[in-house]
C-alpha cells in the first residue's frame, strides 16, 4: 500500500519538492504514532504479565512484609491436583455450556425472525438489544431484588404461572436452582449478542443463492439446511468463541448476584480466583491460578482470531 | 485426509493451525470435564503446547 | 401486496415472526421496566406481596439516593419546619436531611474516569491505527494480534500485578491510575476498530494532498481524519460504555477517592437492609445514559462489539 502510494506520488513530484514537504519520513511518523500506544500496553499489559509469570514461582504473600521463596512450579502442581478447584471449574463448565445453548438457540431463532424484514424490525431489534450494552455489576444486583423469595417479581411470576407458593423456593439460596438462576440472567444480558452476529450472517447471503435453488425446486426446509445453516455457521462459531471467552472469565454479574454461593455451587473461577488473590492474600499461588486462565484465554483469543479473519474474508 | 498430512509435512500453515486449534480446545474441555481428576491435572500443558504450537505455526507460509 | 421476489417472505410469516419478536422483546423489557418502576416507590410499596403494579409515587428513593439523614427528636422537628419539597419526604420518617451522599461523588467519578480514558484512548488508537493502517510496520501483525489479545485478559488476572504495581507508584485509587488502566484496556479495541475504518478510506484522498503539497502529517489530519470521524466517534462511545459499566478493576482498585459508581450502588444501605427504591434510583440514573446511547448508536453497534468482524 504505502510502496504504491509513495512510488505514485514521487511519480509525480519532482524529487526535490517531494523531499521537502514530507518533511518527517514516512518510517519516523509511524514509531512516534505507534510508539505511545505500544507504551502503555507494555506498561499496563506486558509488564504485569511478567511479574505475575515470575510471582507465580514463588510464595509471595502480598499483604505480608517478607522476602519471597522460590518455590518452583508447586503452585501449578497444588492448583491442578486440587479437586475443589476442578469443582469451581465444572461449575464454569456448567455456567459455559447452557448459556451458550440456550443463547445460540433463542438468539439464532430472533435473527431468523427478525430477517423477514416485518416492518419497524429496526425499532424491535434496538429495544432488544439493550440489555447487554448495560453494566453488568448493576444488572446482577436489580436481579437479585427480582429473585427475592418473598418480595421479587421473578418469583412471583413463576408462582403466578406454576401455582406453587413464591416463597416456597429461593432461586440465589437452594444448591439446585443458583447455578440456573446465573444462566437465566445470562441469557437475558447476551442474547441479543448471538442474535445480531447471527443477523449479519443472515443478511450476508445473497438473494441470488435462494433463487438459485428456487429454480432448482428444493424445497425451503431444504434451503434452510443446505444454504442458511452452512452460510450462518462461521458467524456462529464467532459469536460461539466470544461468548465461550466471555462467560470464562465472568466475574462482576455472578458476584454480585450470588457472590459465587450458596457454598461454592456458583463459583466460577474468577471469583475463586479472587477470593484466593485478594481475600486470603495467597499472591503467589494466585498468580499460578492466573496464568492458567491467562494460557486458556490467549489460546481461545487465538482461534477467535482466526475465525474472525475467516469471516473478514467474506 | 491425505491433504491433511502431506500439508503437515511440507510445514503447510493450514493443518498445522488446525492441529494447535485442536489441542487448545482438547486442552480447554480437559480443564472443564467433570469426569477424572487426572485429566483435569494434564489439560493445563495440552493447552499452553497447542497456544505456543499456535503462535510458532501462525508464521508459516499458506 | 404480492412480491415477485422468491426471497420476499409472504405477508404472513412476516406478521408472525412480528409477533414473535415484539413479544420477546416486551418480555425482556419487563426487568428493565421493573427496576425504573421501584425507584419511584416508597420503600414498603417496593417490599410488598404481591409485587405492586399499581402505586402511588414518590421521589423518595432518588431523595435517599442523594442524601443522608439522621433521626431527630419531636421538638427539633418541630422548631425547624422543612423549607423544600424533599425535606418534606424525609420528614415522614422523622428524619432530617444531615448533607449530601457519596452518590453524586461516585457518578462524578465515573463520568471524569470514563471520559479522560475514553479521550486517550482515542487519542492514542487513532494515531496508532493510522500507522497501522498507511504504513509498513515490521511485525505488524503480531503487533495487531497481540493488541487485540490484550484485550480478552481476565481482568482478576491482570489486576493482581497492576494491584501491586499501583501500589507501588502511588496510583492505587487515584483517578490518574483509572483512566490509565482503562486506557490500556480500552485501546486494543480502539486500534483494532480504527484501523478497519480508515483502511476504507481511499489512498487517492491523500495521495491529492500529498501532491498538492500537503506534509503527512496535515495531510493526516486535514483528510483522512474529516473521514474518520464517524468511526472515531462510534468507537469512542464504545470506549466509554466500556469504562462506564466495567466492576471488576473498580472494585479491587479502588475504595474511596476515585470509586466509580457500579461498586457503589449495590452498597447503597437504607434503614434495616438495602434501602431498594434509592439502588433502583441508582441503577436508573446510571443506566439511562448508555440506553440513550445505544439507541443513537445502533447502526455501528455491531462493528464494535465484534472487533470489527462484521461491518454492517
Amino acid at each position: 500500500m504505502t510502496d504504491s502510494l509513495d512510488t505514485r506520488a514521487a511519480a509525480a513530484t519532482p524529487v526535490r519538492v517531494a523531499r521537502e514537504i514530507r518533511g518527517l519520513s514516512d518510517r519516523a511518523i509511524a514509531w512516534i504514532f505507534v510508539a505511545p500506544t505500544i507504551f502503555l500496553l507494555l506498561a499496563i499489559n506486558i509488564f504485569p504479565l511478567i511479574w505475575t509469570i515470575r510471582l507465580s514461582f514463588t510464595n509471595f504473600k502480598a499483604n505480608r512484609n517478607r522476602d519471597l521463596e522460590w518455590v518452583g512450579l508447586r503452585n501449578y502442581e497444588r492448583i491442578l491436583g486440587d479437586s475443589d478447584i476442578w469443582l469451581n471449574m465444572q461449575a464454569t463448565a456448567h455456567f459455559l455450556f447452557w448459556t451458550i445453548f440456550f443463547q445460540v438457540l433463542i438468539g439464532f431463532t430472533l435473527a431468523y425472525l427478525i430477517n423477514k424484514k416485518f416492518k419497524g424490525n429496526d425499532l424491535w431489534t434496538t429495544i432488544i438489544v439493550l440489555p447487554m450494552m448495560l453494566s453488568p455489576a448493576v444488572v446482577g444486583n436489580f436481579w437479585k431484588f427480582l429473585y427475592q423469595p418473598q418480595i421479587g417479581l421473578f418469583n412471583y411470576v413463576i408462582a403466578f404461572f406454576t401455582g406453587k407458593e413464591p416463597s416456597s423456593f429461593e432461586m440465589l439460596g437452594s444448591v439446585n436452582l443458583a447455578p440456573w438462576s446465573i444462566v437465566i440472567v445470562d441469557t437475558w444480558m447476551w442474547t441479543p449478542f448471538v442474535m445480531l452476529i447471527c443477523l449479519a450472517g443472515l443478511r450476508s447471503i445473497p438473494d441470488y443463492i435462494y433463487e438459485a435453488a428456487e429454480v432448482d425446486r428444493a424445497s425451503k426446509l431444504r434451503q434452510f439446511f443446505t444454504i442458511t445453516i452452512p452460510m450462518v455457521l462461521p458467524f456462529l462459531m464467532l459469536a460461539v468463541l466470544f461468548r465461550g471467552i466471555e462467560n470464562f472469565k465472568m466475574f462482576d454479574l455472578v458476584v454480585q448476584l450470588t457472590g459465587g454461593g450458596p457454598g461454592s455451587i456458583t463459583e466460577l473461577t474468577s471469583i475463586n480466583l479472587k477470593r484466593e488473590a485478594f481475600e486470603k492474600w495467597r499472591t503467589g499461588y494466585a498468580s499460578a491460578y492466573a496464568i492458567i486462565l491467562f494460557v486458556t484465554v490467549f489460546g481461545l483469543a487465538s482461534i477467535y482470531v482466526k475465525a474472525l479473519n475467516k469471516v473478514k474474508e467474506r | 485426509m491425505s491433504n491433511f498430512f502431506t500439508g503437515l509435512l511440507r510445514l503447510k500453515r493450514g493443518p498445522w493451525e488446525m492441529l494447535a486449534t485442536i489441542l487448545i480446545g482438547l486442552g480447554v474441555v480437559m480443564l472443564m470435564q467433570p469426569f477424572a481428576l487426572w485429566l483435569y491435572t494434564y489439560s493445563f500443558v495440552v493447552t499452553l503446547a497447542g497456544t505456543v504450537m499456535f503462535i510458532i505455526v501462525s508464521h508459516f507460509k499458506e | 401486496m404480492s412480491s415477485f421476489s422468491v426471497t420476499e417472505p409472504s405477508a404472513r410469516s412476516k406478521w408472525f415472526a412480528g409477533t414473535l419478536v415484539i413479544l420477546y422483546a416486551l418480555i425482556t423489557m419487563v426487568p428493565l421496566a421493573w427496576i425504573m418502576l421501584t425507584g419511584f416507590k416508597s420503600p414498603s410499596d417496593a417490599i410488598s406481596y404481591p409485587p405492586k403494579i399499581v402505586f402511588e409515587p414518590t421521589l423518595e428513593g432518588y431523595v435517599n439516593l442523594f442524601t443522608t439523614r439522621t433521626r431527630q427528636t419531636p421538638e427539633f422537628l418541630a422548631a425547624n419546619p422543612p423549607e423544600k419539597w424533599y425535606e418534606e419526604i424525609v420528614r415522614e420518617y422523622d428524619m432530617v436531611i444531615a448533607g449530601p451522599s457519596k452518590f453524586g461523588e461516585r457518578f462524578l467519578n465515573s463520568v471524569i474516569i470514563g471520559f479522560g480514558s475514553t479521550f486517550l484512548s482515542i487519542f492514542l488508537g487513532t494515531l496508532a491505527a493510522y500507522a497501522f493502517s498507511r504504513f509498513k510496520i515490521p511485525l505488524a501483525d503480531d503487533l495487531l494480534f497481540f493488541i487485540l489479545s490484550t484485550r480478552m485478559m481476565p481482568p482478576i488476572a491482570v489486576a493482581i500485578p497492576i494491584f501491586l504495581m499501583y501500589r507501588q507508584l502511588g496510583l492505587s485509587d487515584t483517578h490518574l491510575g483509572m483512566i490509565l488502566l482503562y486506557t490500556g484496556v480500552n485501546i486494543s479495541l480502539a486500534v483494532w476498530l480504527l484501523k478497519g475504518f480508515i483502511d476504507e478510506i481511499p489512498l487517492e484522498y491523500e495521495e491529492a494532498a500529498l501532491i498538492d503539497g500537503y506534509t503527512r502529517f496535515q495531510a493526516f489530519y486535514k483528510v483522512v481524519l474529516p473521514q474518520a470521524a464517524t468511526g472515531i466517534a462510534s468507537t469512542a462511545i464504545f470506549c466509554l460504555i466500556f469504562a462506564w459499566n466495567e466492576y471488576a478493576f473498580a472494585v479491587l482498585l479502588t475504595s474511596g477517592t476515585a470509586q466509580t459508581a457500579p461498586p457503589f450502588i449495590p452498597t447503597i444501605i437504607g434503614v434495616g437492609g438495602l434501602d431498594w427504591p434509592a439502588v433502583a434510583a441508582g441503577a436508573t440514573i446510571f443506566l439511562l445514559p448508555v440506553m440513550i446511547f445505544t439507541i443513537l448508536l445502533r447502526k455501528h453497534l455491531l462493528r464494535g462489539i465484534t472487533f470489527g468482524a462484521v461491518r454492517k
